[in-house]
């Protein structure tokens, strides 16, 4: 915040967030949105190997995939999927309270958005443990031949690529509630308002980017013959 | 701040103000709609014995889905088209790094069995060694050497 600009009380004033290098509100958002977006890159990228993964061992060991991927909970699973879509939308009608200027209902949204986010992560624990107790772990860790479950090939391959795909989204999950924390904190003071609302707005392609990225986990690891 | 703004030459008008769309409600709604139909859809099929084909309808159907979220929940269709740019050059990477590696690892045994007959008749009539022979063990634990301590003396 520069002195031209100095932070006025009820931010929703004009150009209450403008940083001194920027000439206009519009020129800022727009520089945080590509910056979003090239960050949105990076992480597309780097769940690119995970998926290529997926498909690599897939190629290699086609029947123990499928095969152990019968063990996954294709209930929660759907449940999570639905979860996260709801929440996308959440998300997507705060961006829009923000862009019209209500604040009540920005904040709302946001905490509708993080309930299901929680809602995902009780599931997703229920899920886990229950692979925990089963002894279906990645590596050496995977001891479900002792709990009885005998699945034939390598399954522990298979669940080291579950583990590591549900575990990094479900790590930006986490990253997710606590963004999202902080911008109902901000909307709470009423930061947000049409002339401003870029957090909002990068905070929720950032959740929108864990939900798509959902959309291609959910059928590849729990349902695909 | 100055009173006139010019991007590529061209004055720019209301700079003042932040210019997006607003989407109405009901087209979240729709959309919303959509992505649920969309996820029924894919459930019912992994329930169908497609086989081979049972991926690519996945596939096919996670990518509608995932252009509907772009496009109407990311605003991509309302958007900066620099934006839409950005994302669909970080697809065409990632399309890039896939069919490479995949393409190496097909052709992988095409590959190693002619660098093995060259090997083989190159080197092995004249210096008498035993070729060493590579299995991929079923449990997929790599090179086994199965008669190559020789070759391996010679060789390395």
């Amino acid at each position: 915040m520069s002195d031209h600009h100095p932070t006025r009380p009820g931010g929703s004033e004009p150009h209450a967030f403008l940083a001194h290098h920027f000439n206009t509100p519009g020129q800022q958002a727009g520089a945080a949105k590509l910056g979003m977006w090239a960050f949105l890159a990076t992480e597309v990228l780097m769940f690119s190997g995970l998926f290529l993964a997926y498909f690599i061992i897939r190629m290699q060991y086609p029947e123990m995939v499928l095969g152990a991927h019968e063990y996954l909970n294709k209930t929660a699973g759907g449940i999570n999927t639905v979860v996260l879509i709801t929440s996308s939308v959440t998300m997507a009608l705060a961006v829009r309270s923000a862009q019209v200027g209500d604040t009540p209902a920005i904040k709302r949204y946001l905490l509708m958005t993080i309930g299901f986010a929680f809602v995902f992560m009780v599931v997703k624990y229920f899920e886990y443990s229950a692979k925990i107790e089963h002894g279906m772990l990645p590596g050496k860790f995977y001891s479900a031949h002792e709990h009885g479950y005998d699945i034939p090939g390598l399954p522990h391959i298979f669940f080291a690529i579950y583990f590591c795909m549900t575990g990094l989204h479900g790590i930006h999950v986490l990253v997710g509630i606590g963004v999202l924390t902080w911008v109902y904190l901000r909307a709470n003071k009423g930061h947000f308002g049409p002339s401003y609302y870029t957090p909002v707005e990068n905070v929720g392609l950032y959740w929108h980017l864990v939900d798509l990225i959902w959309i291609f986990l959910f059928p590849l690891l729990y349902l695909v013959k | 701040m100055s009173d006139k703004l010019f991007l590529h030459g061209k004055p720019i008008e209301g700079f003042e103000e932040v210019h997006e769309h607003i989407s109405p409600v009901s087209s979240y709604m729709k959309v919303f709609g959509a992505l649920l139909v969309l996820t029924a859809l894919t459930y019912a099929v992994s329930y169908m014995n497609l086989g081979a084909a049972s991926l690519a309808v996945a596939m096919f159907v996670a990518v509608i889905k995932a252009t509907l979220v772009c496009m109407y929940f990311m605003h991509l269709k309302y958007d900066e088209r620099y934006h839409v740019f950005v994302f669909l050059s970080t697809i065409l990477f990632v399309g890039i790094f896939f069919t490479f590696t995949l393409f190496d690892l097909s052709s992988r045994d095409e590959i190693n069995e002619e660098q093995d007959s060259f090997f083989q008749r190159q080197y092995a009539p004249e210096a008498g060694v035993s070729v060493p022979v590579y299995e991929v063990s079923e449990h997929g634990e790599g090179a086994e050497h199965a008669e190559g301590g020789e070759a391996k003396a010679e060789g390395h």
